[in-house]
């Protein structure tokens, strides 16, 4: 359970999360929607524990703020907006840097294949000798996804979950890797670990998400699972734009909603070197 | 697509190794350990005293057999504090130029970003001209001490004041902390001018050699001083290595991978601090060498700081060593200073490899 309770951050004068509470449960993912600048990210930076917040967040009981970041290393992983690498690691290298702390004790065999099976959950088999630099922004996403995962690889740990933050995890991706790394969040959630998300993408938040948090110029204006929180008005008021759920579009064209990962994630760019196609 | 698994199965054994460059780290460990053995032999053997018997002289150190006194001396009291300076110089200013690139986040990061090349640099000057004021008890106790004890304050005290003026809040802004460099660099250049406008015609003479450094005054006494705390810095090096890989990634990342960033950015700017200061102290300024190395090895191991930092000390060992060779070739028998040779030889080097990597330049 990730307790936060009356979160408030400010920029000088302007606050960018107004007395904020926000709960999310293990086993389920919650997602964070709202409009830009609605503090969805400044909410994820402060229950992870990157920004300084008044307010307490308390992981399975425990305050952040009185854990050490290697102890919340074990615990939580979290993967960022923005992936800039300063130096040319390579794929697998850089992968490995999940290898936190907690994992001095694992044997060296799991130390060597994790990486790879990390990969190939995100479906950059192939892809370890490569630079992390010359990436495309979608494949370097999914090299920091994979680098996360392997960070927390269990979902539950000693009986006790772990927590998966990310913050827009799909915008930099292509609608097939899209559903791939949504799948991913939502089976580390059925495996028991918790997930909360930071998501654009209304769409696939309702295909994915357990629970909704909309938030709007820094306060909280809705919580419930999809179904109660995206309503018509809700979504309008929020967005400042007309919206409507479940009709077709008004103009007739084409209407592209993702219904299902169809392929298993190694099938959607099969191999090393393998062309973009 | 049916063939795609037999064929990925037939590369295996290069797929399983693919993207880990640790192997060709650790060989090139092997080449350049073997390298730095023979180039420290070749500095014993190299000098303007010929007819040496070198291994003649190092044998009889450890008792085996005699060698003549004359042969004694200028093996063990002339060449080889010469040589281990250079080495522990050369592999401390490749190790610091490492760790200040990994913690700036950018490989073009010099150990004078810290503020320590201009603090001590204005310390030295300043003792060098201000030094004969000194009351005359003073001067007699620190005698030929006193520069490279002003120069090693200096640097340690623009660090500090930079690295005060940086934190706030109990976070170092690596930013401010570059830029105020620049602020304070000036500042103590501009000090730094005015006090060699006052210097004498000697003064200036000791001033430029001392900018251009050199390890030719390198004694045991100078070692006993500065040696430890180069050491120090060197064996602490390493436990950097996995924050510097992760700090990488940004400092949030780090955090977020379970590392306590304040406490290792306040470890290595001081430690950087303390062991390019104790070197320009004993040597004055050897430039390029912090930035070369590791750029050089970065190309071919990568950037990993684990295998990178071994690997950085043992290359900047052998290139001051070599350096110092040719500074006591080019015009003998006189010597050039060895800030000369690194730069001459340094600079072109750095060009050819910006423009091989011009992609570096975007970062």
């Amino acid at each position: 359970m990730l307790e936060a309770h009356n979160i408030t951050v400010a920029y000088g004068a302007r606050r960018v999360l107004d007395g904020v509470d926000f709960t999310a449960k293990a086993g389920e993912m919650t997602a964070i929607v709202g409009p830009n600048g609605s503090g969805k990210t400044t909410l994820l930076k402060a229950i992870t524990g990157e920004i300084g917040a008044s307010g307490v967040t308390r992981l399975d009981g425990q305050s952040i703020a009185q854990m050490s970041p290697a102890d919340l290393a074990t615990r939580r992983a979290v993967l960022p907006q923005s992936g800039h690498v300063a130096f040319p690691f390579t794929v697998l290298e850089l992968v490995r840097l999940g290898l936190t702390r907690g994992f001095a004790s694992s044997s060296a065999t799991a130390q060597d294949t994790l990486p790879h099976q990390a990969l190939a959950r995100v479906g950059l088999s192939g892809f370890e000798a490569r630079s992390v630099q010359e990436l495309s922004g979608g494949e370097r996403q999914r090299v920091q996804l994979a680098r996360v995962l392997l960070q927390i690889w269990e979902p539950v740990l000693d009986d006790t979950p772990r927590w998966l933050f990310l913050d827009e995890p799909v915008s930099a991706l292509d609608i097939g890797h899209q559903l791939v790394v949504m799948q991913i969040a939502h089976d580390f959630a059925q495996m028991g670990g918790g997930v909360v998300a930071v998501m654009h993408d209304l769409n696939l938040t309702a295909m994915f998400a357990d629970r909704v948090t909309l938030l709007d110029q820094g306060r909280v204006k809705g919580v419930g699972t999809p179904k109660e929180v995206f309503t018509d008005a809700h979504l309008s008021a929020c967005y400042g734009c007309t919206l409507r759920t479940n009709t077709p579009p008004p103009f007739g064209g084409p209407w592209i909603l993702p219904q299902a990962a169809s392929h298993h994630p190694n099938h959607i760019r099969t191999s090393a070197g393998a062309p973009h196609s | 697509m049916a063939f795609m698994p037999s064929r990925l199965a037939l590369r295996r054994p290069t797929t399983a190794l693919a993207g880990d460059r640790q192997m060709r780290a650790l060989a090139l460990r092997m080449a350049l350990g073997l390298s730095l053995l023979l180039v420290m032999l070749l500095s014993l053997g190299w000098g303007a005293a010929s007819g040496i018997d070198v291994p003649g002289a190092l044998a009889a150190k450890a008792g085996i057999g005699t060698a003549s006194l004359r042969d004694m001396a200028i093996v063990w009291d002339i060449r080889m504090p010469r040589m281990v300076t250079g080495a522990l110089v050369g592999a401390a200013l490749a190790v610091s130029g490492t760790v200040m690139q990994g913690l700036f986040r950018n490989p073009l990061a010099d150990p004078g970003l810290v503020g320590v090349s201009a603090g001590a640099g204005f310390g030295a000057v300043a003792a060098i001209v201000l030094g004969g004021f000194l009351p005359a008890a003073i001067q007699a106790a620190t005698g030929a001490a006193l520069i490279p004890f002003a120069a090693f304050l200096g640097g340690w005290a623009s660090t500090l004041v930079l690295y005060k003026i940086a934190t706030r809040g109990g976070h170092t802004s690596v930013a401010t902390m570059l830029l105020a460099g620049i602020a304070l660099g000036a500042l103590t250049g501009a000090v730094t001018g005015f006090i060699v406008y006052r210097a004498s015609d000697d003064q200036l003479r000791d001033l430029t050699f001392w900018g251009m450094g050199s390890v030719a005054g390198a004694t045991w006494a100078k070692l006993l001083a500065a040696g430890p705390i180069i050491v120090l810095t060197l064996i602490s090096a390493p436990f950097l290595a996995r924050a510097l890989d992760a700090l990488a990634l940004g400092e949030p990342v780090a955090k977020h991978l379970g590392i306590d960033v304040q406490r290792m950015k306040r470890l290595a700017i001081l430690s950087v601090a303390a062991s390019v200061g104790a070197c320009v102290a004993i040597t004055g300024g050897i430039g390029f060498v912090g930035i070369v190395v590791p750029h050089l090895l970065r190309l071919v191991q990568g950037p990993v700081h684990r295998l990178l930092l071994p690997n950085a000390a043992i290359l900047g060992a052998i290139v001051v060593l070599l350096a110092d060779m040719i500074s006591r070739t080019v015009v003998a028998p006189a010597e050039l200073p060895i800030g000369i040779v690194t730069a001459v030889l340094g600079g072109p080097f750095f060009l050819w490899i910006l423009l091989k990597n011009r992609a570096i330049l975007e970062m």
